[in-house]
């Protein structure tokens, strides 16, 4: 821009206006209309110029506004739309503040804060996820030292889990999502660990209250099984009712719709693959587990060992589902969920009468307060299987018939007892119950063989064979060195089982 | 042997309530930074930004009254002015949920108290919670950071933990600031 330019415009103006002043009637007529004439062109050339000025300065108003515009837009949180405000600054010019942020407001922001790794690099990015791809990452996985105090030669450290997430956001209603584990560090014919995938699911957001969920997804059941996480729960391995009873980590394959309420009340409803008692196993030749861990490792519990996991899942045979919670009351979370669908049933002996459709149901409720520094927890699971009877006449004397009723409960109670920074140790009570079997039909329960039996088939490894019952005091805490870092030990007692009794140390990550 | 898909029709009836002509909104957003200003300060005849620039000293002192922070992602303040009265200062940040940010309104009126928490927007599949009107309402009338605890005084929603703490952690920043630079009285 060129403001001098404009200066011989105001001169003409204010000579035009002085001869216009200083013309006297005394002035010939022909003099008259020769100066009209040429302060009718002076005023025309005024003109010109004022239009000038005026589009000059009409674009001048369009370079603010858009200046202003790429301000708000570097400033302004995603979503937002309020224009830029007249800033007024609140402090005298302050020392250059060390925070080296380009952000605005920089030296106001935590300087510990440094971004998440898998989070919008930074405002004015065009979406979500790492570096505003859309891709997320995140992960989580548990180390674990046991010590069965009275079988100390079974004591083990174990990579118990590690566990990589992987997201992608397609836009702002779709995202898909995914978990991918591996158990026990090696996974091959000749280790003892398990490549898996937990999770492989789409979402669609339908609206505000209303989410659309396909692929394979974790059942909404307890307090553990969609939020099992170590830094989620208290103990160093999962509580034995929220393995045993409630399948966990459990999965299926189908389709739900789930959804919020701003009352505090969150639903999900869904058609999935059930459960397959085809895989039941009624002769095993060893105990299927002879520590506490093995127990939790080794899939013997009813819907551990049908579950299917999407893994060639039968598709003759789905199951629904319904969950409810309400968490309208701050520190106070209740829920209940229920499932049931035909399994694929356990095929016939030859000239053996054929068994109705075998029918899986299992239900849940749970409850969660946490008044002051407490966290008091309490969760009932039952579950079922109907028409056994002939299945199990047809299998006389297993030591592993299927029940017909399977049911655990446990209290637990928490507190923060101590805090400093983002250290935080927790200590924490639980007394659990679970009954793999509390019911039979077509036999009277399990035949369990008295005194010692082998274990396996190395020589000379003899122990008992465990009842399918226990009743288990656990005493720990959990030390949280942040959010993302939690280091563990408990102790537990059982009542049936007494020899599973052990000490646990554990390291749990989640990111 | 055709499938039994029984457990389908009430999953379709289920669907077709779903579908229902309810209102479809981009679902990561819910109110714009006007609409939150309006909301926290509806007697205020206007806002205006305040450019936030505090030298180390003040900051530390922020620090050590808020505590841990999780990731910060932009910070915004606003005057919110009734006439040539002040009647709260309104603060639009952002903080890490689990993996992505949550973008937030917090109100502090002329007297120091917290108002409602408003959530502007919301990006990730879980932890959503945070939304629901209890959970936000326990800020209101807050004005002291001893009664700001994370998950003590501020309680977490199961499945929503992390945002539940993040965003927590980031009132207690904000409070922090308020106190150090905004307060009316503030030494700045």
């Amino acid at each position: 821009m060129n403001r001098k330019s404009h200066r011989p415009g105001s001169w003409s103006l204010a000579l035009a206006t002085a001869a216009a002043l200083t013309g006297g009637p005394a002035q010939a007529a022909g003099d008259d209309a020769a100066t009209l004439k040429a302060l009718q062109q002076q005023l025309q050339q005024i003109q010109a110029e004022l239009k000038g000025l005026a589009e000059e300065n009409r674009a001048l108003k369009e370079h603010e506004a858009e200046v202003d515009r790429k301000l708000a837009a570097l400033n302004a949180p995603a979503g937002g739309t309020a224009p830029v405000a007249q800033a007024v600054p609140v402090a005298p010019a302050a020392a250059v503040p060390d925070n080296t942020s380009a952000l605005p407001n920089a030296s106001a922001l935590p300087s510990t804060a440094a971004l998440s790794p898998t989070a919008t690099a930074s405002p004015g990015t065009t979406g979500p996820g790492l570096f505003g791809t859309g891709l997320r990452l995140w992960g989580y996985g548990e180390v674990y030292y046991t010590n069965p105090t009275s079988e100390r030669q079974d004591s083990q450290f174990d990579l118990a889990r590690a566990v990589f997430g992987i997201g992608y956001q397609f836009d702002e209603k779709t995202e898909f999502n995914s978990e991918y584990e591996v158990e026990h560090a090696v996974a091959s014919a000749d280790d003892p660990g398990e490549f898996e995938v937990e999770q492989f699911y789409v979402d669609r957001h339908l609206n505000d209250y209303v989410t659309a969920r396909a692929g394979l997804f974790l059942m909404p059941f307890g307090l553990l099984n969609e939020h099992h996480e170590p830094t989620n729960f208290y103990g160093v391995q999962r509580n034995f009712v929220e393995t045993l009873i409630i399948p966990s980590t459990w999965r299926e394959g189908g389709l739900n719709f789930h959804g919020d309420t701003p009352l505090g009340i969150g639903w999900n409803a869904g058609v999935t693959t059930g459960f397959d008692l085809s895989k039941w196993d009624f002769a095993p030749e060893f105990p299927p587990y002879h520590t506490a861990l093995d127990l939790e490792n080794s899939g013997v519990a009813p819907l551990q060992a049908t579950h299917q996991e999407l893994a060639l899942a039968n598709g003759r045979h789905l199951s629904q589902y319904l969950a409810l919670s309400y968490y309208g009351v701050p520190g106070l979370n209740l829920g209940a969920a229920i499932s049931t669908g035909d399994a694929v049933p356990v095929p016939a002996p030859p000239n053996a009468p054929i068994p109705g459709n075998q029918r899986v149901a299992l239900w849940e409720a749970h409850a969660r307060w946490t008044p002051g520094p407490f966290d008091l927890t309490a969760l009932y699971a039952r579950g079922t299987i109907s028409n056994t009877a002939l299945i199990n006449q047809s299998n006389p004397g297993s030591p592993n018939p299927i029940p017909s009723a399977f049911y655990g409960y446990y209290f637990q109670g928490a507190m923060q007892a101590w805090q400093h920074g983002d250290y935080k140790l927790n200590p924490f009570v639980r007394y659990e119950v679970y009954n793999m079997g509390s019911k039979y039909d077509g036999t009277a329960g399990p035949v369990i063989p008295e005194g010692d039996v082998p274990l396996s088939a190395a020589p000379g490894d003899y122990g008992r064979w465990p009842v399918w019952y226990d009743r288990v005091w656990t005493v720990g805490a959990n030390f949280y060195l942040g959010p993302h870092l939690v280091l563990k030990t408990d102790y537990q007692w059982f009542k049936d089982n007494v020899d599973f009794k052990r000490w646990d140390l554990g390291l749990g990550i989640a990111f | 042997m055709a499938p039994d898909l029984r457990p389908l029709g009430w999953l379709g009836a289920l669907a077709a309530v779903a579908a229902a002509p309810v209102q479809v909104v981009v679902a990561a957003d819910y109110l714009s930074v006007e609409q939150a200003q309006r909301v926290l300060f509806p007697q205020a005849d206007r806002f205006t930004e305040v450019a936030l620039a505090l030298d180390a000293a003040q900051r530390e002192r922020v620090q050590r009254l808020a505590g841990p922070q999780p990731p910060h992602r932009s910070l915004r303040a606003f005057r919110a002015l009734q006439g040539d009265a002040q009647v709260g200062t309104v603060f639009i940040d952002e903080v890490v949920g689990k993996q992505d940010f949550i973008t937030y309104a917090a109100g502090i009126d002329a007297g120091g108290q917290l108002k409602p928490l408003e959530v502007l927007s919301y990006r990730e599949s879980h932890g959503g919670e945070i939304r629901s009107e209890a959970w936000r309402h326990q800020f209101a009338g807050r004005g002291d950071l001893e009664a700001l605890r994370v998950a003590v005084d501020i309680k977490n929603i199961a499945g929503a933990t992390l945002s539940c703490e993040h965003v927590t952690q980031g009132v207690r920043w904000l409070m922090a600031l308020w106190q150090i630079a905004l307060k009316p009285s503030a030494n700045v």
